[in-house]
């Protein structure tokens, strides 16, 4: 149900739910968020002082450079509490996880839990809402069930940003075996104009396409991404096929690298909305049952 | 965003822009290929691509310009890049002092991964910050001397020298391929450059492009 996109008002529950964070039985759920939350504070309470310490500065310099540049055109990230609780997650997070620590991109992935989120508390338009005129005790809340949730996710795709990076370069060597398979003649052309998979699937893989589109198709994305088991570490390359695929022509008459390369880092889905991904996730839904289970599926 | 149209260039020139993150690269690139200065531009994931052509001594010079990611986890991912490059503008922010004492990493970086004969460029940036300057032009220029780098400081912000140092920079990749300093040129191919495991440095070519 949840797969071809979730109503917006049940959405903050449903992904808590898919996330593994909230309990499917409604009435432990109140004692697991006052459990949980109070569990994040103590890390918080524990680990966060540690920034001022010299062995951490560069970890929390990095994360504090990022924070003020991600979704720059959008108000709600330029509030300063904000930024702060952005700040704390990421953070915490990283500390607690030294095999990657912070890696630049992961801040992106914090947003769209934080925005859903958000929703419990406050109505529909929230990208210019002050979130210092919510209650103390809602901000603490929506701060840790965004931790809590954005490091389950985080939990299925680490060895995307441990050293080296082999989740992504495994994921980019898979979206090119996939590509010669479904649609070889757009791989053919891309690799006799010597473009590299590598070049442009980078960020695809690092930021789950949240570069290549609007903060509203990458929630309705993950909505179906939350559903499908390996969502954000498997079906994710589906939907990169996809939308390959989908530029199949344009690309095809690209006519050298630096054209390719250009069309691949600024692709025109800056302002595709929900039919547009509801369309690619159709697309990816049927790569995936024509390819995945064939024989020679992605060999490892 | 594509270039459409045939297009011609004599030489087909690749550039990285190196250093740590933070101090401007992303927008130098898009000062010098589009002539935009953005003051909240997100920050760079592995490597980022532009192009623009300059002449030089009546040669028209397609520069191929890869914008690199700062944070050292990229290095893996980014160092790649670094083969078949003929000119490195190694930037550093004139506010913060960190960022010019890692410049030493950065030179290392390139003399482990790049041609010998690469271009290097120490690139102070962000002199509009003059009441934060922390590095000194004459400690950086001196550093530079020693270090046999071309220096230069600039602002992508008030676009001060931005044009001259990306000329600069093309001038003497020129210069020295004329007098074939690269070791691994390829003169005379007619395929794009950058893939990692192509030694090609440098691509004459006459009437190509989309045609």
């Amino acid at each position: 149900m949840c797969w071809s996109g979730i109503p917006h008002v049940c959405r903050n529950v449903a992904w808590k739910i898919l996330s593994r964070y909230l309990p499917l039985m409604a009435d432990r759920r109140e004692m697991m968020l006052k459990k949980k939350r109070q569990e994040y504070f103590n890390l918080v309470d524990q680990y966060y002082e540690t920034r001022k310490q010299a062995i951490h500065a560069d970890t929390y310099h990095q994360i504090h450079i990022d924070i003020p540049r991600m979704s720059p055109l959008i108000p709600l990230f330029q509030q300063e509490l904000v930024q702060e609780i952005f700040e704390r997650i990421l953070y915490i997070w990283a500390i607690r996880h030294p095999a990657s620590g912070y890696v630049q991109g992961i801040n992106d992935l914090v947003t769209p839990f934080f925005v859903v989120f958000i929703t419990e508390y406050i109505p529909l338009d929230i990208r210019t809402y002050k979130v210092n005129s919510l209650p103390e005790s809602a901000i603490q809340n929506l701060e840790a069930d965004s931790f809590w949730c954005f490091s389950k996710l985080l939990d299925g795709i680490q060895d995307n940003y441990t050293f080296a990076q082999p989740g992504i370069q495994k994921q980019v060597n898979t979206l090119k075996d996939l590509m010669m398979r479904i649609n070889s003649e757009l791989h053919q052309h891309l690799t006799s104009n010597h473009v590299e998979y590598l070049q442009f699937a980078f960020r695809w893989m690092n930021n789950l396409l949240m570069r290549e589109m609007s903060l509203m198709c990458v929630i309705r994305l993950w909505d179906t991404y939350l559903c499908e088991s390996e969502g954000f570490a498997s079906f994710h390359l589906y939907v990169c096929a996809a939308l390959l695929n989908k530029f199949s022509s344009e690309l095809l008459q690209e006519k050298d690298f630096q054209g390719l390369m250009l069309f691949l880092k600024n692709l025109p889905t800056q302002h595709w909305n929900d039919d547009d991904v509801r369309f690619l996730l159709a697309d990816a839904y049927r790569l995936k049952f024509a390819f995945a289970d064939a024989p020679s599926h992605l060999k490892e | 965003m594509s270039f459409q149209g045939p297009e011609e260039y004599d030489y087909l020139f690749k550039i990285v822009l190196i250093g740590d993150s933070g101090v401007g690269k992303s927008n130098l690139l898009s000062r010098f290929t589009r002539n935009e200065f953005n003051l909240e531009s997100k920050s760079t994931i592995g490597v980022e691509f532009a192009t623009r052509s300059i002449v030089v001594e009546g040669k028209k010079l397609k520069a191929q310009i890869w914008d690199t990611a700062g944070q050292e986890r990229f290095r893996a991912i980014t160092s790649a890049y670094y083969r078949g490059a003929v000119g490195a503008m190694l930037v550093y922010d004139i506010a913060k002092h960190a960022t010019f004492e890692n410049i030493d990493r950065w030179l290392k970086e390139l003399r482990d991964h790049a041609d010998d004969n690469i271009v290097v460029l120490l690139v102070g940036n962000k002199t509009d910050l003059r009441h934060l300057r922390a590095v000194m032009s004459e400690d950086a220029a001196e550093y530079a001397d020693r270090n046999n780098l071309i220096f230069i400081e600039t602002s992508a912000l008030d676009s001060t020298n931005v044009e001259h140092a990306f000329q600069q920079c093309l001038n003497e990749v020129y210069k020295r391929v004329a007098d074939r300093h690269f070791s691994n040129v390829n003169i005379g191919q007619t395929t794009a450059l950058p893939t990692t495991n192509l030694q090609s440095t440098i691509l004459e070519k006459k009437f190509c492009c989309n045609s």
